[in-house]
């Protein structure tokens, strides 16, 4: 969504610019390679800020990189170097980085070290005796030394842990709001972008619920006038609005039903996967006094009567079932007088159409498509990805009910692990990165309503699934626990290097979020070995 | 042909570019300190920081003044930034400093003044020309004998500053008879630091020329650097080499007084230190024993030098390439059982590489070598050289830019020709040097703005290359196949 914002003001001041999509470091890096004759100026969206660019792209002196991504912590370099690396970054995002002076010497400090490793060149004529040289000369190499360990441990500090800053298209909107060129479409994409971040679970329902308020005063900004002049509302008009809204996923496209049993929060909180979770469903469909037929059947044909004060009686009945959080703040769209999409559904869509695996072409064009998806013309592509996204959703339900009927969250002491097997349905799916990390949450939280080991609802889950076959190679990816006052931060990135690194395991870290690694399959068990002992 | 070393003033030139930098370094970093005056001292709020109390101090009868005077002005001389040596000495008080050196019973105040004295010493040739007219060699030369280690150790210091000055100052010290004391503090339990003190004041003893130091003071001098080169220490190590170096650049006869002491297998052993700063001067000093007679080089020889210089030609470090250039071209200066020497070592291929890729200021010194060999080589060793590829690296180096090389080359080129027409095979070495693309070079020479670049290139083409009419130079087959100039494994046939 940010790439759509920053497309529009590129247009808006007749820039001219090429679109690289990349899916990870080494593409990244191709990338920069086939362009670096040809550019000077290199945007970076959502990549390229948690790691050190000049040293893996190695670019000229006269190269440019402005860097809007979300990813933290930024890479100590890129914080400091302010000839080539731009940061696009929100003021108030609390960074804590470390001080310069904490992290970096000038180098004229270092030569001082090696000062009678001289160069050969003869010995001065005079020599002048300073002050106590050697007991100086000696203080400053204990100091050096101790200076070294404590920017080691104010390093580890600092890169422990890997979270989300600000959503990139909530940057770039704000940047279109600073220079006057903001429009309804890139606050939109704004809110499409946070959203995202919430449904992937990126960031704490504290910052979701601060951006939310950020954003309802631009929506209230852009949007009242059209209030007054509701009869002159043509077709294509657009109008965001905040609501209050159902917290089931994609439920006005769907059946209610189909929404409540693969949204993960009610599936999760009713245990669907066990008949007990059945029969509380009809239950729980019985207390709202909602009749079978009436459910199942697609949303935007049920009776009108019963829309009406749908959202209050789907709450109160859902109160009583322990789902106090049914609804949440979100912002829905209209487009003219038919089409109603809520944040989420555009969510949804788009990345499942990113990560559709019915090869269409080239890697790019599931990117491009997903791109098209969120412009107003496109609304066929948009309900593509509708229906990619309830197959997908379907998915993770079924698989997340196999897993945990059949057992297959083990705990590892330090974490708990679940592997999915080749052959097990849907598993080419989980191949992707952002589909793999739904169902890790998904699995998790279930996992959490299932079991009565009160130690294992608070551990992390590591989950594996298979990534390419021939290759034999396996998809990794590990989240933080599962609580309530979780602070969404991730300490597997560099658990992960760690393992790897001590057990020699063919691994590649190529994924924008560090969190996530490939490795070899026969790797596999020596480095979850290292992981255990590592995190003991 | 033996060369002298012709960049001594560049050298020069560099030394104080690396001193100004060293000086610069310091002020950056110190910054800090600027310390109160005597900032440990509770006491020294007597003396009022300013330079007036402090030469009414020193001037007075106190001696608890005397001393606290007399440390404030050594630490206002010791910070790193801008010392104010001249603030200092135009109070007045050198004169009595080097009284105070004289106070036996004093022992303090006796180093405060040795350090301050040494500090103003290490400024220019006027700041060490104060100190020295203040009366200062005889006070330091006794102090080296003082029961107190430090200090005898600053004495050293102040003297090896003095002497560093200049020739004339150095035998001043020398007339003086500093040596005797100097030598006497070198012993096996010396603390290490203080012999390296006393190592360098010994190389600046050794240093400067016009005049070289007095013979009789080297000789006294030679067997104590001797023992001190077998030190452990490469600080230790590198300034004894660097004094062998200043006593070998010089005449001949200076040369032989180092050779006779044997000193020249542990030189050549030092040569092949990876230490880099040892590896430097003792490259130096059998560099500049090889400028001496054909007996000096021969001992050089004998003590190893050419088995070292292969690996020195392939150093990374472009100096190094270029003083073991050099001291091979010099080597191949000499008669024609030292160039075979050359040859039997391997040191062919390691040239032509240099010649190839090396550093352009190695690559000139290289050019050298292959010059003074034709020059003195036999036809066979002439052979040998052309063999090894010499020939094609050689005429590369015709595209540089600096004339006198560029003459070097074409007067080794017909140095060539001649060896050829020895053999008869001049049609052959013709057709070589057109293939390596060497005749065009040659050619376009005839443009250049050098006139004698000009009137040698001409010369080469009008005698060899003037086209068919010249019927003598018809290949003579009579001994064809017994000579062939062919390269190895590259088939030129010449």
């Amino acid at each position: 969504t940010a790439v759509a914002s920053l497309q529009a003001l590129f247009q808006c001041d007749h820039v001219q610019y090429t679109l690289v999509p990349v899916a990870g470091w080494q593409e990244l890096e191709t990338a920069f390679l086939e362009h670096k004759d040809q550019f000077k100026y290199f945007v970076l969206i959502n990549c390229g800020a948690n790691v050190d660019l000049l040293e893996i792209l190695q670019p000229e002196e006269d190269t440019l990189f402005f860097v809007c991504d979300s990813h933290r912590p930024i890479n100590v370099v890129n914080v400091y170097n302010d000839t080539q690396i731009k940061l696009l970054v929100k003021q108030d995002d609390d960074l804590d980085v470390p001080a310069y002076d904490d992290i970096f010497r000038d180098e004229e400090d270092e030569e001082e070290e090696s000062e009678d490793e001289s160069d050969g060149s003869e010995p001065s004529e005079k020599r002048r005796r300073f002050e106590e040289e050697v007991i100086e000369r000696t203080m400053k190499r204990r100091q050096r030394r101790e200076w070294e360990a404590r920017r080691r441990e104010i390093l580890f500090d600092y890169e422990q842990y890997e979270y989300h800053g600000t959503s990139s298209a909530m940057v770039m909107f704000d940047l279109a709001w600073i220079m006057s060129k903001d429009l309804n479409d890139m606050l939109w994409w704004a809110i499409v972008g946070l959203t995202d971040q919430w449904v992937q679970d990126k960031i704490t329902q504290m910052k979701y619920v601060t951006d939310i308020g950020i954003l309802q005063r631009h929506v209230s900004r852009h949007n009242h006038r059209n209030e007054d002049e509701e009869n002159s509302l043509s077709i294509d008009c657009m109008r965001i609005a905040f609501e209050y809204d159902l917290r089931l996923a994609l439920y006005q496209h769907w059946s209610l039903y189909e929404s409540l049993c693969n949204t993960s929060y009610t599936s999760a909180s009713l245990k669907l996967w066990s008949v007990q979770g059945q029969k509380r469903l009809q239950e729980f469909l019985a207390d709202m006094g909602l009749p079978l037929k009436q459910v199942k059947q697609k949303f935007n044909s049920m009776d009108m009567s019963l829309k009406e004060n749908l959202r209050e009686m789907i709450e109160e009945s859902a109160n009583k079932f322990g789902m106090k959080d049914l609804r949440v703040q979100t912002f829905s769209i209209h487009f003219g007088f038919k089409n109603k999409f809520s944040a989420s559904d555009i969510v949804y869509a788009t990345t499942s159409l990113m990560e559709n695996i019915e090869k269409e072409g080239p890697e790019t064009t599931n990117f491009i498509k997903a791109l098209d998806s969120l412009s107003r013309g496109n609304l066929d592509k948009l309900h593509q990805g509708l229906d990619l996204a309830k197959k997908q959703l379907r998915a993770i339900q079924q698989t997340v009910a196999s897993c945990i009927c059949t057992n297959l969250v083990i705990s590892q002491g330090p974490f708990l692990y679940c592997s999915l097997m080749e052959g097990t349905p849907d598993v080419k799916l989980f191949s992707k990165p952002v589909s793999l990390c739904l169902l890790s949450k998904y699995l998790l939280k279930s996992f959490v309503c299932s079991t009565k080991n009160k130690r294992c609802k608070l551990l992390p889950l590591v989950m594996a699934a298979p990534m390419d076959v021939e290759q034999g190679t396996v998809i990794m990816v590990g989240i933080p626990p599962e609580t309530e006052s979780s602070d969404k931060k991730n300490f597997f990135g560099r658990a992960f290097e760690k393992a790897a690194e001590s057990t020699n395991s063919r691994t590649l870290h190529n994924h924008f979020e560090m969190s996530i690694i490939e490795l070899k399959t026969e790797d596999r068990s020596k480095f979850l070995d290292a992981l255990i002992s590592l995190l003991h | 042909l033996r060369r002298q070393r012709v960049e001594l003033s560049v050298e020069l030139r560099k030394a104080k570019k690396d001193e100004q930098i060293l000086k610069r370094r310091n002020i950056s970093l110190h910054s800090e300190e600027n310390p109160p005056l005597g900032e440990d001292r509770a006491d020294v709020m007597i003396i009022q920081p300013s330079l007036e109390k402090i030469v009414e101090a020193v001037n007075g009868d106190d001696t608890q003044l005397q001393l606290l005077a007399t440390q404030v002005t050594r630490k206002i001389l010791s910070r790193h930034k801008d010392p104010p040596i001249d603030q200092i000495i135009e109070l007045g008080i050198i004169p009595r400093l080097v009284e105070f050196l004289g106070r036996a019973d004093n022992a303090a105040l006796q180093f405060e003044a040795a350090w301050a004295l040494t500090n103003i010493a290490s400024g220019t040739s006027e700041h060490t020309k104060a100190v020295v007219d203040g009366g200062a060699i005889p006070a330091f030369i006794s102090l080296l004998s003082s029961p107190h280690m430090h200090i005898s150790e600053q004495s050293v210091w102040a003297l090896g500053n003095i002497a560093g000055d200049c020739p004339h100052y150095r035998d001043a010290l020398i007339a003086r008879d500093v040596i005797p004391p100097l030598l006497a503090l070198v012993s096996p339990i010396t603390p290490v630091g203080f012999l390296r003190n006393i190592t360098w004041a010994l190389s600046n003893l050794c240093r400067n020329k016009n005049p070289c130091p007095p013979l009789d003071a080297v000789q006294k001098i030679l067997p104590v650097l001797i023992f001190l080169l077998q030190h452990e220490d490469k600080a230790v190590i590198s300034d004894s080499c660097w004094a062998v170096s200043y006593l070998t650049d010089g005449c001949n006869d200076r040369i032989q007084v180092v050779v006779e002491t044997g000193i020249l297998p542990r030189l050549v052993e030092l040569m092949d230190s990876p230490e880099f700063t040892v590896m430097t001067p003792a490259l130096r000093a059998i560099g500049n024993v090889v400028t001496g007679t054909d007996q000096q080089t021969q001992e050089a020889i004998d003590a190893g030098a050419l088995t070292v210089l292969p690996r020195l030609l392939r150093h990374t470090k472009p100096v190094i390439q270029k003083e073991a250039a050099w001291t091979l071209s010099n080597i191949a200066a000499g008669p024609s059982q030292q160039i075979q020497q050359i040859i039997t070592s391997g040191l062919l291929p390691p040239l032509v590489e240099l010649l190839d890729k090396g550093d352009f200021k190695a690559q000139k010194e290289a050019v050298w070598v292959v010059a003074n060999f034709t020059t003195g080589g036999t036809v066979e060793q002439v052979l040998e050289l052309v063999r090894s590829g010499v020939l094609r690296p050689l005429l590369n180096l015709l595209l540089a830019k600096d004339s006198k090389t560029i003459l070097i080359i074409l007067d080794t080129i017909s140095s060539l020709f001649l060896a050829a027409e020895k053999l008869g095979e001049t049609e052959k070495l013709c057709l070589l040097v057109e293939e390596l693309d060497g005749l065009e070079k040659i050619e376009d020479l005839q443009n250049h703005e050098n006139d004698m670049v000009y009137r040698a290139a001409l010369n080469i083409i009008e005698k060899y290359f003037s086209g068919e009419e010249n019927i003598d130079l018809e290949p003579q087959t009579g001994q064809g196949g017994l000579y062939d100039f062919s390269v190895e494994k590259q088939d030129f046939n010449f």
